[in-house]
């Protein structure tokens, strides 16, 4: 038999950013407990679909450099921090200086400010009882060369949203692991988007990790638009843990590539705490996406409600695995999870998976999953009015997903997220 | 203006129409009627040019025109229009969506400029009342949880708004209060035009009241096999189908299915 493989140890060593102490200690502490980890394989049921996409080679495990030209960077109004290759581009940021937010990168911490983030680095991950989405997150871990520390002190508002532009400049082989930790204090507010975006075309890999700590009533909206290119291999991870009455809403908007895997674990640990998590996957050729979500009810009266869409052309390939976990105290649960999936070739594969683990006896808990294809009877009543076959197609795969789309509640995510479906709709529908 | 010669059609090897010969002039009204399962919706579908029936023999031409070598939409463009026995719901595409996208694709397709979103608006509420749909149907999905009756007045809401050539009515007085036949009807006469032709499927000598046909033709077996003028329809009314030959409705489907 075959040794299970297991992650190189080129993979195990940072470049020389500079960063606090604290910080360093904890990438080293993380790194020599990866030493020798198993790599996801087939048989990993967390990764059953997906490992066969996954391809580490030596030569991704270089840090990519720090710096290069950040090209592509997307025009984004208002507040805006860029990364690239996992390293913030102060040059390249723009946001003021804001009444109880302060927005920084690690390096720029000090030891005790530091410290307290070690801390409370990968506490939103630890609980999970999902090893593979722990591994892959602590490779960040053992890694970053960078990140973003965002702290809203109790009551602060965003006035409006943060941009945070991770753009891998793949031109050569090797990997980022960019970094961000949100600190929500009581009742503040914040939406934070996330564009992954990438420039040239060596093979290469992104490690990302989002953490969000919700206060008391804390309101925190999250947004995530992957869109890198075909030589990118994106592995990330947000984990959110949630206080009493807070808020989390999250919204991501995928294409594919040839790896695409996020995992989403939010954990709803104060009572009265709720998540809207929303999810919209497209994926053509031979792409792959995979979303991951857990949703942890600990606490008693709290509120989950998932939606996610998948939407797979081609030879590509989709997976949703949605996970609930309602704890035994967790009385008054209200959980709803819903999947539907539209296959828009015979060569598409979609899997999907709902996981509820209950273990309270007074709950709500609905969830449901369905695939299909585009409706034929639909599309005749729609071209029996002059409709040409491509306009057809995209208003009913725009049926499909337009709900979620309009619910993004930042106007230019959802332009940019309208303008690369319809790069889709064009290549998939194309000959119709 | 529409020619059919011997028009042979089946489903999953199952021949549903055996030689359908009919002529319609610009400006005619035609009345189809006949017994339940004797393929009337399938020869509005043929016309319409849904992929699920097979042409085996015979030929359509428009003004001329061979229709069977033409798309569905392309068809539509030429000036067919179908309004479907049963409307189809279709969740997630606003009405007001649907309509302007159908529109704009004539307009196009005729050289003309797109209407915008408030130009077609405008025109689309106008519509709306004429059919006596509360212009709030516009905002909804296509369909979605319309009462059977205005799923008809929404079908002729999207005739009066395509102004087609040949509009082809399957059963669009079906399930309509007495209300609403009037004001369907009022819509279908607001088509009647000299360069216009209307083919409807009905069952009812009622709406024959209100939209007057110039031909009325009974459809049983997948043939004609009765036509004559307005006359006959009341005749129908009186006698049923048997003093044609034609014994029941069940019989009627048998045969057609042998
Ligand atoms: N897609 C299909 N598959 C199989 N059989 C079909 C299909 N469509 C129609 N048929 C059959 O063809 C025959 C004619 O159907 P059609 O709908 O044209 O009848 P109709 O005259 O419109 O009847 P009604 O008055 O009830 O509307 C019926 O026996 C019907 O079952
Ligand atoms: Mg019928």
């Amino acid at each position: 038999m075959k040794p299970a493989p297991t992650l190189s140890a080129a993979f195990l060593h940072p470049a020389g950013q500079s960063l606090p102490e604290p910080l360093l200690a904890l990438r080293k502490q993380r790194g020599t407990a990866l030493v020798d980890m198993p790599l996801p394989t087939r048989k990993t049921e967390n990764w059953k679909y997906s490992s066969k996409y996954l391809k580490l080679t030596d030569d991704m495990a270089i840090s990519l450099p720090a710096e290069g030209k950040t090209g592509s960077g997307l025009a984004v109004p208002g507040y805006k921090v860029a990364f690239l290759n996992g390293v913030m581009l102060p040059e390249a940021s723009d946001y003021p200086d804001l009444d109880g937010i302060s927005i920084e990168r690690f390096g720029d911490l000090d030891d005790v400010e530091a410290a307290s983030l070690a801390d409370r680095m990968d506490s939103t991950l630890n609980s999970s009882s999902d090893k593979g989405v722990v591994q892959m997150a602590r490779l960040n871990s053992a890694r970053f060369e960078d990140g973003l520390l965002i702290r809203l002190k109790p009551n602060a508002v965003l006035d409006q949203p943060l941009f945070i532009v991770h753009e891998v400049n793949a031109d050569a082989s090797g990997s980022a692991y960019p970094r961000i930790f949100v600190d929500a204090g009581r009742h503040s507010q914040i939406t934070l988007v996330e564009e992954y975006i990438s420039s040239g075309g060596e093979p290469v890999m992104v490690n990302t990790v989002t953490e969000f700590t919700l206060g008391d009533g804390a309101n925190v909206t999250s947004v995530r638009l992957n869109m890198e290119g075909e030589n990118v291999q994106h592995i990330g991870a947000t984990g959110v843990s949630q206080q009493r009455n807070s808020r989390f809403e999250s919204h991501c908007v995928g294409f594919g590539g040839p790896l695409r895997r996020h995992d989403l674990q939010v954990r709803l640990e104060g009572e009265g705490a709720e998540c809207k998590l929303n999810g919209v996957v497209v994926t053509q050729g031979k792409q792959h996406y995979d979303n991951h979500t857990t949703i942890e009810h600990v606490a008693a009266h709290c509120n989950s409600q998932e939606t996610y869409r998948n939407i797979a052309a081609d030879q590509s390939h989709a997976v949703f695995n949605g996970r609930i976990h309602i704890h035994q105290d967790a009385q008054k649960s209200n959980a709803d999870m819903n999947n539907k999936n539209l296959l828009l070739s015979n060569g598409a594969e979609i899997d999907t998976k709902p996981e509820l683990e209950i273990y309270a006896d007074d709950v709500k808990c609905a969830h449901g999953a369905t695939i299909g294809q585009l409706d034929e009877v639909s599309l005749f009543y729609l071209v029996s009015r002059g409709i040409g076959r491509r306009e057809a197609n995209v208003l009913l795969t725009m049926a499909f997903i337009n709900e979620l789309v309009e619910q993004i509640p930042v106007e230019q995510v959802r332009d940019t997220a309208h303008t690369r479906l319809n790069q889709f709709f064009d290549q998939t529908f194309e000959g119709a | 203006m529409l020619s059919i010669k011997n028009l042979h059609a089946s489903v999953e090897g199952k021949e549903i129409l055996k030689g359908i010969n009919l002529e319609i002039k610009a400006g005619e009204v035609h009345a189809i009627m006949g017994p339940n399962g004797s393929g009337k919706s399938t020869l509005s579908q043929v016309l319409a040019g849904n992929e699920a029936f097979e042409i085996t023999e015979g030929e359509i031409t428009l003004n001329g025109e061979n229709l069977l070598e033409l798309e569905t939409e392309e068809r539509a463009r030429e000036g067919i229009f179908l309004a479907f026995q049963y409307p189809v719901e279709i969740p997630g595409v606003s009405n007001l969506q649907f309509l302007r996208t159908a529109v704009n694709a004539m307009r196009h397709h005729k050289g003309e400029a797109e209407m915008n979103a408030a130009e077609f608006m405008k025109l689309a509420k106008e519509v709306s009342k004429q059919v006596d749909l509360d212009p709030a149907f516009l905002k909804r999905g296509v369909n979605e949880g319309f009462s059977g009756g205005e799923k008809k007045r929404n079908e002729i809401m999207q005739a009066l708004l395509l102004q087609p050539k040949l509009a082809i009515l399957d059963e669009t007085d079906s399930g309509l209060d007495i209300d609403a036949l009037q004001v369907v009807s009022n819509g279908v006469n607001a088509l009647r035009a000299e360069d216009r032709a209307i083919l409807m499927v009905t069952h009812y000598q009622r709406l024959l009241n209100h939209i007057v046909p110039d031909h009325v033709h009974v459809l049983a077996g997948g043939k004609i096999v009765k036509s004559g003028g307005r006359e006959l329809a009341l005749e129908l009314e009186e006698r049923g189908y048997g003093w044609l030959g034609i014994k029941d409705e069940e019989e009627a489907a048998a045969n057609s299915a042998n």
